[in-house]
């Protein structure tokens, strides 16, 4: 632990120290990489501008933050209560998980005015996470504390109150741990996508055109940071509460397994499908707002294929679907190799990678829209620098998927191979690849909508292509038929390479 | 309430569990009579329903033919009103309750405010627990945190006591006493009591009857009456008599009548 933390100091202040070298004789990409020296430098030149945008991004993750995390904790208590709404919310839920949220964010800006898109942008950000672990956190009880509560008369509602809520506070810390980071980056995009005035987003597009890349990175550092403080405190206050609460005995819970008929079932789910559709009309519906500009799944429909116009609309929609979908498909099969090649080096020398993933960890709690310009400076507004993005933004929850189901081989299963002679790379091939490959399968269904959030933001901010540069043309064009389009289809993609990796998986696992 | 139990009937009862999509009857037509304010020992070999059994007389289990009736009452009704103390085999407690909290569940469930609490200081200190009062569970040894469920079974001052072999988990000696203070405490308020265990001379010390299942369906093979008067002095264990009753229970137990 000791050593390992030392190696740990050690390889970071080496590499400010590169850094800082490779910076000041301007070695990346001719001063496109400025030191960390120049980075504070140009931050304290700029310290009275920082203030309001931080305070702006601040604000906004708080309460979109609060919003997020009170609609996740009574979501996942309806679920656990009443297992059926959970089935029928799946479609919501996965809709939320998979969304780019780059994709939504203008369509927010036209349904809630002025603020309102940006909190909605944190907290759909802040639910998913929250949401999974609070139900999971909820649902994992102690079936014989439950038996002691029926005893004495409990129903449903007393194992709530008195079991589940307060069992369920390790795991909704979890939650809650990678939900504060998510509410800031969420902040910073909608910042950056609804052209508001305040918020380290809004700074961010305002510094994209000056030749400063040392204010970029100061941008990107200090979002990156509070990004980061919003995890620690999570994380602080989830080891005071586990400290307090280990469970004294093991027992396992499960899912209820799905009641009810087949007819029944299918029921569910085609109102699970349709339910995302029905509530995006019905805010439409109670917002009032102009169908001109707020387009309901009919508007849309219509307008792709109603109008003497609708066949250029169609005809546009594709050629961008035709060219985001291979690169998204080929960044995150990049992402995916980074990290499998990570988790492989990770087991096989652990020094390695331990060094290695402090610098992982920064780059993952950067946002993406800071870390997209830095990117271009280095890597030009080509396919490289979407797929650099691409990479960037998929192989970190790729592999800690991954170093967790290597971490699961059994042991025996390594001492066995050991046994006849293999170590070494021969006892990974014939071990820990076969093992490891469900949950190959789990990293893609991680990563499938951040591959596809990263491929837009590079469409948008750098290579002028794809749906992302559609997105942001049309918003210039106030081309509302084609932002909700867009919108719609990029949510349908995603969520159709989400279903893709869940069922690759369960092929996998049924094995 | 109060002073003295209720009487517990369980007529007939047939229950049948799906294993794998194919019934396994777990109890065969079982019957058991316990007058108010008798001590019940339930004694089998492991998967012979005797868990079952006890889950089914508090009402936890749904029967698939046969009745159980406390007093003239279906146990649910007798359960919400808190009548029956339970104890199971793992203590269950809620890891972030101190012992005084996780002694007080029964009393949160029911909604029981104010005097009903003034009896836990009294039961921490009958289970040798004083100075532990605001330990959490995992800080307690596996003994002590049995000995905080057996506190919480009785913290309702229950009419029926229900226990499923409480002191499986303790070492012999514990066990010895935690026996001692079990007899003190039905003798004091005669709550009709059931215990299910896997300890023969634990049975026969405790109990007026002793009731032995046989396995695989369960059913009742024999009943032993135990004729010595209580109070029961642990000189007992050493007890001739004592032991020919062990044995005949012993015999049962074995199949051999």
């Amino acid at each position: 632990m000791g050593t390992g933390r030392r190696a740990t100091a050690l390889t970071l202040i080496g590499i400010v120290a590169l850094w800082e070298i490779a910076g000041d004789l301007d070695l990346v990409a001719s001063g496109a990489l400025p030191s960390p020296s120049e980075i504070l430098v140009a931050f304290w030149r700029d310290k009275a501008d920082y203030w309001p945008h931080i305070l702006a991004t601040v604000r906004t993750a708080a309460i979109g933050f609060v919003i997020g995390n009170a609609v996740a904790i009574l979501a996942a208590i309806l679920f656990v209560r009443v297992p059926a709404s959970e089935r029928l919310a799946r479609g919501i839920n996965i809709a939320i998980f998979a969304l780019p949220p780059i994709a939504i964010v203008p369509v927010l800006v036209i349904a809630l005015p002025g603020e309102g898109a940006r909190l909605a942008l944190a907290a759909l950000a802040v639910y998913f996470p929250t949401m999974t672990a609070m139900t999971v956190g909820l649902r994992e009880i102690d079936p014989r504390v439950v038996d002691v509560v029926r005893a004495y008369g409990g129903g449903d509602g007393a194992v709530m109150r008195w079991v589940r809520l307060r069992s369920s506070l390790p795991a909704l810390l979890g939650g809650l741990r990678v939900a504060a980071p998510n509410a800031v980056l969420g902040a910073i995009l909608a910042e950056f996508g609804s052209g508001s005035r305040y918020g380290l987003g809004a700074y961010l597009l305002g510094s994209l055109g000056r030749a400063d890349p040392a204010r970029l990175w100061g941008i990107g550092l200090a979002a990156t940071a509070i990004a980061g403080l919003g995890y620690a405190l999570a994380a602080l206050a989830a080891k005071r509460v586990t400290d307090a609460s280990r469970a004294v005995t093991i027992a396992s819970g499960a899912m209820p397994p799905a009641k009810g008929r087949g007819q029944q079932r299918i029921a569910i789910a085609v109102a699970s499908f349709l339910l995302p559709f029905v509530v995006w009309w019905l805010l439409l519906w109670l917002g009032g707002l102009s169908p001109i500009i707020a387009k309901t799944p009919l508007g849309v429909f219509e307008y792709l294929f109603l109008p003497p116009t609708g066949a250029s609309a169609r005809e546009r929609l594709l050629a961008a679907l035709v060219e985001t979908l291979p690169i998204t498909v080929l960044g995150m099969a990049a992402g995916l190799a980074v990290a499998f090649l990570l988790a492989v080096l990770g087991a096989v020398r652990p020094g390695i990678v331990r060094a290695l993933l402090p610098i992982a960890l920064v780059t993952q709690t950067m946002p993406l829209v800071a870390l997209t310009p830095l990117l271009v400076l280095i890597f030009g507004r080509g396919i490289a620098v979407t797929v650099a993005i691409t990479v960037s933004v998929t192989f970190f929850p790729a592999y800690v998927t991954l170093a967790q189901g290597l971490a699961m081989v059994p042991r025996a299963a390594f001492d066995l191979v050991g046994a006849y002679g293999a170590r070494g790379w021969t006892a990974m091939r014939l071990v820990a690849l076969p093992a490891s490959l469900p949950w190959l399968f789990a990293a893609a269904r991680l990563a499938v909508p951040r591959a596809l959030l990263g491929v837009m933001i590079a469409e948008w901010l750098a290579t002028g292509r794809g749906l992302g540069n559609l997105l942001n043309q049309s918003r210039g064009y106030l081309d509302y038929g084609m932002i909700w389009s867009v919108a719609l289809v990029s949510v349908l993609v995603s969520v159709a390479l989400y279903q893709a990796a869940v069922m690759l998986e369960r092929v996998a696992t049924r094995r | 309430m109060g002073g003295g139990g209720r009487a517990v009937v369980i007529e007939d009862v047939v229950k049948t569990f799906l294993v794998r999509g194919s019934p396994l009857t777990v109890l065969d037509h079982v019957s058991l009579a316990c007058p108010p304010g008798s001590f019940i020992a339930l004694i089998g070999p492991s998967g012979c329903g005797k868990s079952t059994l006890l889950r089914i007389a508090l009402g936890l289990e749904h029967v698939d033919a046969g009745r159980v009736l406390i007093g003239d009452e279906a146990p649910d009704a007798v359960r919400r009103r808190g009548e029956i103390g339970i104890a199971f085999q793992d203590p269950a407690l809620l890891p972030w309750r101190s012992v005084t909290a996780n002694i007080a569940l029964p009393l949160d469930v029911l909604g029981r405010r104010g005097t009903a609490r003034d009896r836990i200081p009294g039961l921490i200190r009958l289970v040798g627990l004083a100075g532990f009062e605001e330990a959490l569970p995992g800080e307690l040894s596996g003994g002590m945190r049995q000995r905080v469920a057996i506190a919480r079974s009785l913290v309702t001052d229950p009419d029926i006591l229900l226990m499923d072999e409480p002191f499986g988990a303790l070492d012999l000696i514990l066990r010895r006493q935690m026996n001692v203070e079990l007899q003190r405490i039905w003798l004091e308020r005669r709550p009709t009591t059931i215990l299910v265990t896997h300890g023969i001379d634990e049975a026969v010390f405790l109990a007026d009857r002793v009731v032995v299942l046989g396995g695989r369906p369960g059913r009742i093979v024999g009943i032993v009456d135990v004729p010595f008067p209580h109070p029961r002095p642990t000189t007992m264990f050493r007890d001739p008599a004592f032991h020919a009753l062990t044995d005949t229970v012993s015999a049962l137990l074995a199949g051999e009548e």
